[in-house]
Order: structure tokens, then C-alpha cells, then sequence
């Protein structure tokens, strides 16, 4: 609706839009007000006796029923049928533009006027000011490229690993479905990433480089509304649990949170509050990247007949804490970079066999990554941070909020698929297209706990978190689904102190 | 209350210098954890002022801390002496309780959730039945319910192939595991003539329990060579009866596939023993075929297209890994479709729709008036833009005998327009281009 009538707004003036449209998805708040409910209030409200007594008789023993809100998984689009690796990627750029042109050209007509002039690449003149609708490359010179590896074969320096491959040497250019021309103008050559579907508005110089004055993404899908919850419920996220990883310290902070969500710890209060998480959402790598290993491949087999592999004690220990979870919570569990499934985006299910305990109760959830849900009317979308940390080699954005923001911007969870991640060739359409707006948006995986509340051209409103890897933060987070509220759980135990003064003692 | 744990308490602390935390004596006493947290403080308090031994324990504590601007729900396990101090700091105190009691002093916390784990390993089915919250979903399923959600998981997955033109891939999700695992699947292998057989009575599905045995006996890990041969003999009877019938066009693909040897196969059709050893043979054999290279599988393929009933020998360059599985349980899961084309068995039939310049190989099963499973292939390309267009049918022309190929896509472009469901109808009109010949 808000749409439509800036349509008719834009005969107003350009400037007004462009207050309105040019800086169309702003930060609302960072801080909590404090008249919202957090987690540990709301189990604060004290009842019943303290556990600092003895204990009193047996039926005062209270026990609480967990919420079970509404459920339906929506990731069909992210199934992948038939699995044929023989076609080329360029189909799924053609596909990409495709469904993305229109939305974009409409984008356009909003910010640069209904009349702006929308052309083809082979159908642009040289000093004619006008719109190109197209899918954006980047030419990087340190961009990791196996034929670079073979030809240089012979006096080949190793490359070093680096954490970005931006360099002053990169070149923008914009594709549409027949030519490309080199950007140059007001565009961040560093900011944007090699498969982002964008339009530009400016002209074609005398060398023919194209000189931009403004462009704009596809911006944030239709949402439908959320409908008003009468109480708390939380969903509980967390990712990045590195199962099998080789110093396991971590454990203890894990049985914490399995604890704590399941009852065990904590006064009434904190029991009767964790009775309100009604889902616990697993967003990947739950197992450890060390339970790969990489030489398996090249070793003889006559090596390894005997070995196991590293994933089957960690796939082990993880079925049975997920067994302590389902017996009391439905949980969802999203595979990740390290898990054992398929590598390429989407990445299907982990398998059942792998769960021989925890795949009997219903409330296990095997899901995909990408994973969407509609949990209680909220719609959930997200990822185990692939494409976030992808963009963040390739890109100038550090920040995984950031970088998590500007692809709800681009309307496209993986722009950078398959140029530097892998992706399954697709070729009828893109499923990374969003097609409709979610409420919260996350990543897994991320390096810290971060979350903020956005609001789009369309009043969507969309709660964007990066998970925290929990292996290494000791962090998850609760998103309430009746205020889209996001705060971090931590977990410590005294060890992690100790150590490091035992670690310093020895240093001296 | 009686008293007695107290004993039992000190007994584990002191006789067997353990650890004990609230979580293993909620599950070795069969207490509930709040009250297991109790009998801990009790445990503690009452020693303390009887005797002021050596105890040492170790508290949990929650709450609402801020922790640069950054405000979080904390849950932390403390040393006795530091728990004072965490109150102090933390914002808003949610819980406290007695986390742990032993005797000696804890330097590091890992031992308490190695004491934790072997409890709850050995409890791990009832894990959650001291605990404070009850989830009444969380019940597990029974063997015969897990069987109904992976057969209704199987149905959508091959009602999603059935839809396959609307989606991106397009064939099967199910059948490509299967031809490709070599080991492990028994059932699965069994279970893959059982659903061909059904197909030739025309029963979508009709009795499940022959079609679920195989599926869930993986799961049970039963003696799965006992499995393989109970199913091989089940599914006997159905097969000398199909080959008898004297039709040789009409021969069935999996009846091809599973046997090259379709002689022998006949002639050993009397006896019923010594069929079987011969069936187990055989299918070992298939099965180590199966897992072989892609030129051995490329191998039978041709072998098949031999006895194809209309061949045109040009179109092997571009054959997809395994469309015949998907497509005879396509047909198997789409009577109507059965009954379209029925009428017509012995047609090449061209179905599925891809964009740009691409072609693909399909077939399809189906049974005939006279009950012959019948296999049909044939090639089908397609365009949106008229550039590709030309190209695509100079391309064409030379491969595919089918002269007059360009109203077929016109057809097909129609029909695609038209809806979703075209597919149907885009065949029936398909059949018809053919009749004419």
C-alpha cells in the first residue's frame, strides 16, 4: 500500500523521495527501552520457596508444561530433487536477473521518477543519462582461481591465506543478459559483491565506462503481518556448537544450556521461564571443523581401514545431547559448513541414520540450510552463516550484521553463489530470492552476538541476529516472538578464569 | 521428610569421594532436580554445623547481567568463595541453588559435567523426567509410527517429483541413493522391484505393509541378508507371471535391467528353488553394477535402448544419470496420467519441459490395456526467446527423427502458458502429434 502511493508521491518531487527511498531501511533501536520484559525478569518473578532450604515435602514440587506454538516448516524452495552436477552456473545468473528485473525496475521508477529511462546494455548511447538493470561482477586480482593455479604451476609461490581478497586493483563491471561495461562513479567498489542484482542510474562515458551517479538494490519483499501473541514465548538459537573439537571445555557451558533449557537448573522462576522457550533452533556446525579430516582422501586406503573417522564420536555425542533436548523441547537442526551433508548450498537435512536416539521423538527437526519456518505466525529465515562470512572475504563489510542487512537488501540470501560459495546449479529459478519478507532474519555462526531491529519502504519489520558460534563465545540467543525482542544467553564456568591465570603464570 | 538421604548424601561425598551434583542425585535417588538442590543445601548446611568438615561447593548462579552496554541472561556455575562476589555483579539475581558438593576443592569445573555425562548416559531415555518442565509432544514415537512419517515423508518427496516441470530439479531425490549405495540397503534394494511390481497392477501404493517392511528394516538393523531373501522370495510369484504374458515389445524396463539374461531367466521359470538362489545371484550382480563406474551403467543403458520399442540411435550424447527409476515411480504415483496414455502404449513419448537450449532424455512406465508394463523414451527441447529457438532446432533436426518438431514446441510453449497443471495436457497433445505417424 505504502508502495503504491509513493507512485503518486513521485510527481511531488525527486528530493522527498529520495529521503524517503534513498535511505529506505533504517535502524529503529539498538537498546532495549526498559519497559520490555527481558528473560531474566520475566523467570525473576519470584514464587515459591527459595532452593537455599531444605527441602520441604514432596508435592510441592512444581512442574511446568511447555509452550507449543504453531509450527509449519516452509523450505521446500530448498530441497534439491534431482541432483545432476552437469550443467553450467550460468544458468542460475540468467535466472537470477530474470525474476530480479522486474522488482528492480520498479525500484527504479521509485526513486528516479516513473519517466526514467530503463535501457539495455546494447541499446545504451554514449552520454545519455539512464538505467541499466544488472547483475553486478567484480574482477578480482586475489580472487583464489584454480586455473591461476595450474598455469603458474611451475614457479608457483603459495599463496597466502588471507582474510579478504579486496584489492585497490578490483574492477566493478555490470552484466545484463548480453554485455558488461566497467562501473566507475559513486558506487563502493569495495562495499559491493560479485552476483548482486542492483540498477544504476548515470551515463556512458566517451571511453565507455559508465559513470554512476546512484543505483539501488531490490530492497525488502512484502511482509505479512504478524498477528499479536498474548504472552512471552521465546525461540532459542544457537549455532556453532564444534562438537568433537580437540580441547572439549567447552562442554560444561553446553550442558548448561541444555540444562537450562530443559529445566533442570535454576529456581522455579527460571524453570517456569524456560517452559516459555518453545524452540530451539540449532543454526549449524554443530560439529567441529576438526572432526574433518582432510587427508582422508589422499591417504591409501589400506591406512585408514581401521581408523574411524573423527565426525562418527562427535555425530555420537551430539545425538545424545540432542536427545536430551528433544525429550523436552522440539528442535530444529540446520547442518553447516562442517557438517556431514552435502556442501554446497542448500544443504539438505543431516540424515536420520545419523541420529538413531533423537530422530524417534517428533520433536526432532531435521531442517535445511537455508531454513524458514513459521513459528507462531513469525516468520523465520536464515542461514548458518556461509553466505554472511562469504561476503565478508570478498567485500569490505566486516560486520556479519552489516553484511547480514545488506543482503535483506539485495533481496538475495547468497549474492555471492556460486561465484565464491558453493551453490547447487540451479537453472529455472533461483530459490535464494526472497520472496517474502521475513520477521527474523538471522546467521549462524558469526563471531559475536549482535542483533537489530530494521524497518523497510513497506513498514516490514524485521529483527536481523547473527548467532554467535558457541563453541567459542559460549553465547546463544533468545528471540521473544511477541515483541521481537533479541538477547544474548551466556554461559561460564569457573575454569575459564583459572586458566588463564595458570596461563599467565607460566608465561613469567 | 525423612532424613536419610543426608546419609546417603555423605556416603557418596565422603566413603566415595564424589563429586555429587544436583543433576546425578536427582537421577540416582529418583528425586526431582529442585529437590535434589535442596537435600544438597541441607546436606551442606547440616554438616557445616555438626562438624565443620571440609566441603567444598560449588553454586549456579543466574541472572540479568550488563556487560559493556550489552545486557544478557547469564547462567554461571561459581566456586562457594567467589559466589558472594558474582551476586555483586550481576544486575538482577533470577537464581541461586547448590550446584555441587565434594571434598575436595575444584580447580577447574570440567569434572563436574564429565560426572554429569556418565549419569546421563545411563539415563539418557528418561533424561527429562526429573526435570521441571514437561513437554507433552515429546513423546517418542513407536516403530510403527516413525514407519507411517517416513512413508509420508517418501509420498511428498515423490509428489514434489511428480510436480518436478514447476521446480528446479527434476528427477528423483529418493532413487539416485539408492542405485548409488552400495551397501547397507537391502531394504532399499528390495524394495525397488516391489514398488515396479506395483506398478504393474496399477496401485498407487495399494498395500503399504509389503512396501514398508524393506524401509524399516534398516532402521531395525534386523539380520538384513534374512530381510533380503524374504523379500526376494515375496516378490517372486509376481515375476515369471509378467514374463510369461507373450508380448516382447512390451518389456518391462526393471524386467530388463535386473535381468539380462532373460532367456535363462524363462527358462528356469518352472522351478521355484533353484529360482531363487538364481534371483539372489542376479541381483548381486546388479548390484555390483550399480555401483560400478558411469560407463558400465552407460553400458546397460544401451543394452536397453536395443529393445526399445522405437529406436532412434542418434540421441546418445546427452543422457541424464538415472531417469527411468524416477519416472516409473512417476507414472506409479499418477493413475490418470497411466490412463492417458494407455491408450497409445507404443509410442516414443517427449515430456518435461526445460529452458534454454537444453534436452533432455525422459521415460516413462506405464501399463497397457493389456497389462504389459510398457517403457517409453524419447528427447524434448524447448526455448523461451526466439534466438535460442533457431538455434535449438538446427540442432535439432539432424538428432531427433521427428521431422516436424517446431509445432511440437509451439505446442508446448501454448500449454506452458497456459497453467501449472499444463503438463497433463501438454502430453495428450504430445501423444497426438505422435499418432498421426
Amino acid at each position: 500500500l505504502v508502495d503504491k502511493n509513493l507512485i503518486g508521491l513521485s510527481v511531488l518531487g525527486e528530493q522527498f523521495l529520495q529521503i524517503f527511498l534513498g535511505n529506505s531501511v533504517w535502524e529503529v533501536s539498538h537498546k532495549q527501552p526498559a519497559a520490555l520484559i527481558m528473560f531474566s525478569e520475566l523467570s525473576a518473578q519470584k514464587e515459591g520457596s527459595s532452593l537455599l532450604c531444605r527441602p520441604a515435602s514432596e508435592d510441592q514440587v512444581a512442574v511446568f508444561e511447555r509452550v507449543s506454538p504453531a509450527y509449519s516448516p516452509c523450505s521446500e524452495c530448498y530441497g534439491v530433487g534431482e541432483r545432476s552436477f552437469s550443467r553450467q552456473y550460468a544458468h542460475i545468473y540468467a535466472a537470477r536477473l530474470m525474476q530480479m528485473r522486474p522488482l528492480l525496475t520498479e525500484r527504479a521508477q521509485h526513486k528516479w521518477g516513473s519517466d526514467v529511462l530503463i535501457r539495455k546494455l546494447c541499446d545504451l548511447q554514449t552520454g545519455e543519462q539512464c538505467c541499466i538493470v544488472g547483475t553486478l561482477f567484480k574482477r578480482m586480482e586475489l580472487q583464489p582461481s584454480i586455473l591461476k593455479e595450474i598455469s603458474e604451476e611451475h614457479n608457483l609461490l603459495p599463496q597466502p591465506a588471507r582474510v579478504k581478497y579486496i584489492s585497490e586493483n578490483d574492477e566493478l563491471i555490470l552484466e545484463d543478459e548480453l554485455q558488461r561495461i566497467k562501473l566507475e562513479g559513486k558506487i563502493d567498489r569495495d562495499k559491493c559483491v560479485t552476483g548482486s542484482v542492483i540498477a544504476i542510474y548515470g551515463a556512458e562515458t566517451n571511453d565507455g565506462k559508465f559513470t554512476v551517479e546512484d543505483f539501488c538494490t531490490a530492497s525488502l519483499p512484502l511482509q505479512t503481518a504478524r498477528p499479536t501473541l498474548a504472552s512471552d514465548k521465546f525461540v532459542l538459537l544457537a549455532s556453532g556448537l564444534g562438537l568433537g573439537s580437540t580441547h572439549a571445555d567447552s562442554m560444561l557451558g553446553l550442558q548448561l544450556l541444555i540444562d537450562m533449557v530443559t529445566g533442570q537448573l535454576g529456581d522455579q522462576g527460571e524453570q517456569r521461564g524456560a517452559a516459555t522457550i518453545s524452540r530451539v533452533l540449532l543454526a549449524g556446525n554443530l560439529l567441529s571443523q576438526s572432526t574433518q579430516d582432510k587427508d582422508a582422501s589422499t591417504k591409501p586406503k589400506y591406512l585408514t581401514k581401521k581408523t574411524q573417522a573423527g565426525s562418527v564420536e562427535a555425530m555420537r555425542l551430539l545425538d545424545e545431547l540432542l536427545l536430551q533436548l528433544v525429550t523436552s523441547v522440539p528442535v530444529d537442526v540446520m547442518p553447516g559448513q562442517y557438517d556431514p551433508t552435502n556442501y554446497t548450498l542448500p544443504q539438505q537435512p543431516l540424515h536420520r541414520c545419523m541420529f538413531p536416539l533423537s530422530s524417534v521423538y517428533p520433536t526432532m527437526q531435521r531442517a535445511s540450510n537455508p531454513y524458514q519456518a513459521n513459528i507462531d505466525g513469525v516468520r523465520f529465515l536464515g542461514t548458518s552463516g556461509q553466505n554472511v562470512s562469504d561476503i565478508q572475504r570478498y567485500s569490505s563489510m566486516n560486520s556479519h550484521l552489516e553484511i547480514l542487512e545488506e543482503t535483506l537488501r539485495l533481496r538475495h540470501l547468497a549474492p555471492t553463489a556460486p561465484d565464491t560459495l558453493g551453490c547447487y546449479p540451479f537453472y529455472q529459478k533461483d530459490p535464494f530470492i526472497l520472496e517474502e519478507c521475513p520477521h527474523v532474519y538471522f546467521s549462524g555462526n558469526a563471531p559475536c552476538f549482535d542483533s537489530k531491529l530494521i524497518k523497510g519502504p513497506a513498514g516490514q519489520e524485521v529483527l536481523l541476529v547473527t548467532i554467535p558460534e558457541f563453541s567459542s563465545t559460549q553465547t546463544a540467543c533468545l528471540v521473544n516472538l511477541r515483541t521481537l525482542e533479541c538477547e544474548p544467553v551466556s554461559f561460564s564456568a569457573f575454569s575459564n578464569e583459572e586458566d588463564e591465570e595458570s596461563e599467565m603464570n607460566i608465561s613469567h | 521428610m525423612d532424613e536419610l538421604y543426608l546419609d546417603n548424601i555423605d556416603e557418596y561425598v565422603n566413603d566415595h569421594n564424589k563429586i555429587v551434583t544436583y543433576k546425578w542425585l536427582s537421577l540416582t535417588l529418583g528425586v526431582h532436580v529442585n529437590t535434589a538442590k535442596q537435600m544438597l543445601y541441607h546436606y551442606l548446611d547440616h554438616k557445616r554445623k555438626e562438624s565443620g568438615a571440609q566441603l567444598h561447593a560449588t553454586y549456579l548462579v543466574s541472572g540479568k547481567f550488563v556487560d559493556n552496554g550489552q545486557t544478557s541472561h547469564k547462567v554461571s556455575v561459581v566456586r562457594e568463595e567467589q559466589l558472594e562476589d558474582f551476586k555483586s555483579k550481576m544486575n538482577l539475581v533470577v537464581s541461586v541453588h547448590v550446584y555441587s558438593v565434594q571434598k575436595a576443592l575444584l580447580k577447574d569445573s570440567g569434572p563436574l559435567y564429565s560426572v554429569d555425562y556418565d549419569a546421563v548416559r545411563e539415563n539418557l531415555k528418561t533424561c527429562s523426567r526429573y526435570s521441571a518442565i514437561r513437554c507433552p509432544s515429546a513423546v517418542p514415537m513407536s516403530s510403527l509410527e516413525l514407519q507411517q512419517v517416513r512413508e509420508q515423508q517418501q509420498i511428498s518427496t515423490s509428489h514434489h517429483e511428480n510436480k518436478k516441470p514447476t521446480t528446479n530439479g527434476d528427477t528423483s531425490l529418493t532413487s539416485k541413493p539408492s542405485t548409488k549405495a552400495p551397501k547397507g540397503i537391502m531394504g532399499m534394494f528390495s524394495n525397488k522391484p516391489a514398488q515396479k511390481n506395483h506398478d504393474g497392477s496399477a496401485e498407487v501404493k495399494a498395500d503399504p505393509p509389503v512396501v514398508d517392511a524393506p524401509k524399516s528394516k534398516p532402521a531395525a538393523k534386523a539380520n538384513p541378508m534374512m530381510n533380503f531373501f524374504g523379500n526376494q522370495t515375496t516378490k517372486k510369484p509376481d515375476k515369471p507371471v509378467k514374463e510369461e504374458e507373450p508380448i516382447p515389445p512390451a518389456s518391462t524396463k526393471q524386467q530388463q535391467h535386473s535381468s539380462s539374461k532373460t532367456a535363462e531367466k524363462q527358462e528356469a521359470a518352472a522351478v521355484e528353488s533353484p529360482k531363487d538362489v538364481k534371483a539372489d545371484s542376479r541381483s548381486k550382480t546388479k548390484r555390483i553394477q550399480d555401483s560400478d563406474s558411469e560407463e558400465e551403467r552407460m553400458e546397460k543403458k544401451k543394452r536397453r535402448r536395443i529393445k526399445r520399442p522405437e529406436p532412434d540411435s542418434s540421441d546418445e550424447d546427452v543422457i541424464p544419470d538415472s531417469p527411468q527409476q524416477t519416472d516409473t515411480r512417476q507414472a506409479s504415483k499418477s493413475p490418470e496420467k497411466e490412463a492417458e496414455s494407455a491408450a497409445r502404449p507404443q509410442q516414443d513419448c517427449t515430456g518435461g519441459k526445460v529452458r534454454k537450449r537444453r534436452r533432455v532424455l525422459k521415460s516413462r512406465t506405464f501399463v497397457d490395456d493389456e497389462g504389459c508394463i510398457v517403457t517409453e523414451k524419447g528427447y524434448e527441447s524447448e526455448s523461451y526467446s526466439e534466438a535460442e529457438d533457431d538455434v535449438q532446432t538446427s540442432k535439432q533436426t539432424p538428432k531427433a527423427p521427428t521431422p516436424p518438431k517446431v509445432s511440437n514446441k509451439e505446442e508446448e510453449k501454448k500449454s506452458q502458458k497456459k497453467s501449472n497443471a499444463s503438463k497433463g495436457t501438454k502430453q495428450a497433445s504430445i501423444m497426438g502429434f505422435f499418432q498421426k505417424k
